[in-house]
């Protein structure tokens, strides 16, 4: 056994030792992470510009300006008139939002203050949830002033100074504010939209199926570089070669799985510790059959092009079959032949544990399938595996 | 009289139908510098590899330090060390982590692999590039460390298919130098060369193969005795003589 361990330390030395390899392998999880971040990452309900002449430079022109950029995916981004008008012209906006010389003054004196929407055609549907939220944010300034007009008014007479009254009913809002008489609460069907989720699993099992590349690729290179026939005229036994380079692959593969969770693990948060610790379970156990099939393939393969053409087109079929990133209705026959993919099975443990809240023990037959389909896999290659034709 | 320390008995290798081996025996003494000389194709190398346990013999019978091929491979492995015709090396690793890695191999512990492979560094000629990568030796450095691997765990019978190929005359001279200093050791030494001077120099006795037969088998001496005066015949003559002048591959 210490001699495997010695086989699977030379081929981690030897990896690192690669630095196009160990580029490749290391920052592959990192990129693909960051792709995923930018295309799911931070994701909000909506996302857009507020564009802004504000004429009035006043107290509540600030106001709504600040409540507006308080709005989450909303920027305010403030313009001189003459710049909204070219722009609006050239259509390189379709809204703008025009707060007029008197907003706050009219306010104060309690007349009727006016916001002023400008845009070409109907603003598009980005302009139409721009607009949606300014007519909101200005609605709540509205209250505010209907509450401090309604409470100053039942008060006057009564011996209640301004500031009293002031303190009163900025109170009365924030209560309001934080308790509403009116709630709205989401209910979100189907587990968590979000799709960093839906995806995680399918890139995970993705990453996981390069160690099948990996394991075909290291035996035949041995033999290429003739060192294999070398190996075998020590005391190094077949098997021993064997399970070193098992144990190669799998920390390959596993060590690109590990960067791949522990990323989505602190940005996303997507996680709780065990739900992370159980994906790793899988995420080891899957390396472990895909490199037990590679394994196989590196008993066949008589190039190391041989080698990688056979495991990119099973990769490839599994990743098809697997439904790695699209639903298999259950009824077709699509559906028979996925369960012949190893991916299925994988995927199916991410998923209860990612997306369902599930543990380890939810996800026993599909792991006793894949910890099988290893064993199978080191048995078979084992069997058939020649260091040349007529060799042991 | 030294004991017989290999001994092949009527060896056969046929791949599909062509026999590469036929028929082939032979036994080296301990201590013996045994030489296997024939052209491209007559079959020395798979029968170098049939020794080492690599490639299984069709029929008959080879054993080492009394250890029968086939049912004590494993201790027959414990004991030989093969320095194969190509380079066989981890060219990506240093020459001393190669050295290691195959010493941890052949049984040796950490801290006695790392002597042996500054030993037979030194013997080489090439401790001062220990920590280089392979891939930037030249071709005589890589094929020294070539040698070098085959000598770690000391092993009683040392198989050296080609050591000498493509090198300069420096290297060449040194890995000489190393075989000779093994036999002055007692290592028994199987060689297979295609320059018929290094064997002279080197070999006891060799055995000249062709066809997957060994068609001639004395000392240098008497083989060139037999077709003329030893001292002006050469080992090349003898050679040409018996395997002919048509090309071969």
């Amino acid at each position: 056994m210490k001699r495997a361990f010695f086989i699977a330390f030379n081929e981690v030395k030897l990896y690192l030792q690669d630095r196009g390899d160990l580029a490749f392998s290391l920052l592959l999880p990192i990129i693909t992470f960051a792709l995923l971040y930018g295309a799911f990452g931070g994701q909000t309900m909506f996302e857009g510009t507020a564009y802004i002449v504000d004429e009035d430079k006043g107290t509540y022109s600030s106001v709504l300006l600040e409540q507006l950029g308080e709005v989450e995916g909303l920027e305010v981004e403030l313009l001189t008139p003459s710049e909204a008008e070219t722009k609006l012209e050239r259509s390189d906006i379709l809204l703008v939002l025009y707060i007029p010389e008197d907003f706050t003054e009219a306010l104060v004196s309690g007349d009727k203050a006016e916001l002023v929407f400008r845009q070409r055609g109907n603003g598009e549907q980005w302009g139409q949830v721009v607009s949606s939220i300014v007519r909101g944010v200005a609605e709540e300034i509205n209250q505010e002033f209907q509450v401090r007009g309604q409470v100053s008014e039942s008060l006057q007479g009564k011996g209640i100074s301004q500031d009293q009254i002031e303190v009163a009913v900025q109170e009365f809002l924030a209560q309001e504010r934080e308790t509403p008489v009116v709630g709205v609460r989401e209910e979100v069907l189907g587990g968590s939209p979000d799709f960093v989720n839906q995806f995680l699993p399918g890139i995970v099992t993705m990453y996981v199926l390069f160690a099948i590349a990996m394991a075909a690729r290291v035996i035949v290179e041995e033999r290429r570089k003739g060192t294999l026939e070398r190996l075998l005229t020590t005391r190094l036994s077949v098997g021993q070669l064997f399970i070193g380079k098992f144990f190669a692959s799998v920390s390959r593969g596993f060590v690109q799985t590990l960067i791949l969770l522990g990323l989505s693990y602190a940005v996303f948060q997507i996680f709780t510790p065990l739900s992370f610790l159980s994906s790793l379970v899988i995420a080891l156990i899957f390396a472990g059959t895909a490199s037990g099939i590679g394994l196989i393939i590196a008993s066949i393969a008589r190039s190391e092009d041989g080698a990688a053409w056979i495991a990119v087109v099973f990769s490839v079929t599994s990743f098809m079959l697997g439904g790695t990133f699209f639903e298999i209705a259950r009824d077709s026959a699509f559906y028979t032949l996925s369960r012949l993919s190893i991916n299925v099975y994988a995927n199916d443990a991410f998923n209860v544990i990612i997306n369902e809240g599930g543990s380890l023990g939810d996800v026993g037959p599909q792991l006793g399938i894949l910890a099988g389909v290893m064993v199978v896999g080191l048995l078979i290659s084992r069997l058939i595996f020649r260091v040349m034709p007529g060799g042991k | 009289m030294a004991e017989e320390f290999l001994v092949v008995k009527d060896l056969h290798k046929s791949f599909r139908d062509f026999k590469v081996v036929n028929g082939v025996s032979f036994s080296i003494k301990k201590g013996e510098i045994f030489g296997l000389l024939g052209p491209n194709g007559a079959g020395k190398t798979t029968t170098i590899r049939m020794l080492s346990t690599v490639l299984e013999a069709d029929s008959g019978d080879v054993t080492i330090g009394g250890y029968s091929i086939r049912q004590d491979a494993a201790a027959v492995r414990s004991i030989i060390g093969v320095c194969p015709q190509e380079l066989a090396l981890y060219e990506d690793l240093s020459a001393l982590d190669n050295m290691v890695f195959f010493g941890r191999m052949v049984g040796l512990r950490g801290s006695e692999a790392r002597a042996q492979a500054m030993t037979n560094l030194e013997m080489m000629g090439l401790e001062d590039r220990a920590k280089g990568k392979v891939a930037k030796y030249s071709g005589g450095m890589k094929r020294r460390i070539n040698l070098a691997i085959a000598l770690m765990g000391k092993p009683q019978l040392l198989f050296l298919d080609e050591p000498t190929v493509g090198i300069d005359p420096q290297s060449r001279n040194n890995i000489y130098e190393t075989i000779e200093g093994l036999r002055n050791k007692g290592m028994t030494v199987l060689y297979t060369t295609h320059y018929m001077e290094e064997a002279d120099r080197l070999c006891e006795r060799v055995a000249i193969m062709d066809g997957g037969q060994i068609i001639k088998m004395d000392t240098p001496y008497k083989l060139k005795g037999e077709i003329g005066s030893p001292e002006q015949v050469t080992l090349e003559d003898v050679f040409l003589k018996f395997t002919g002048r048509s090309l071969r591959d």
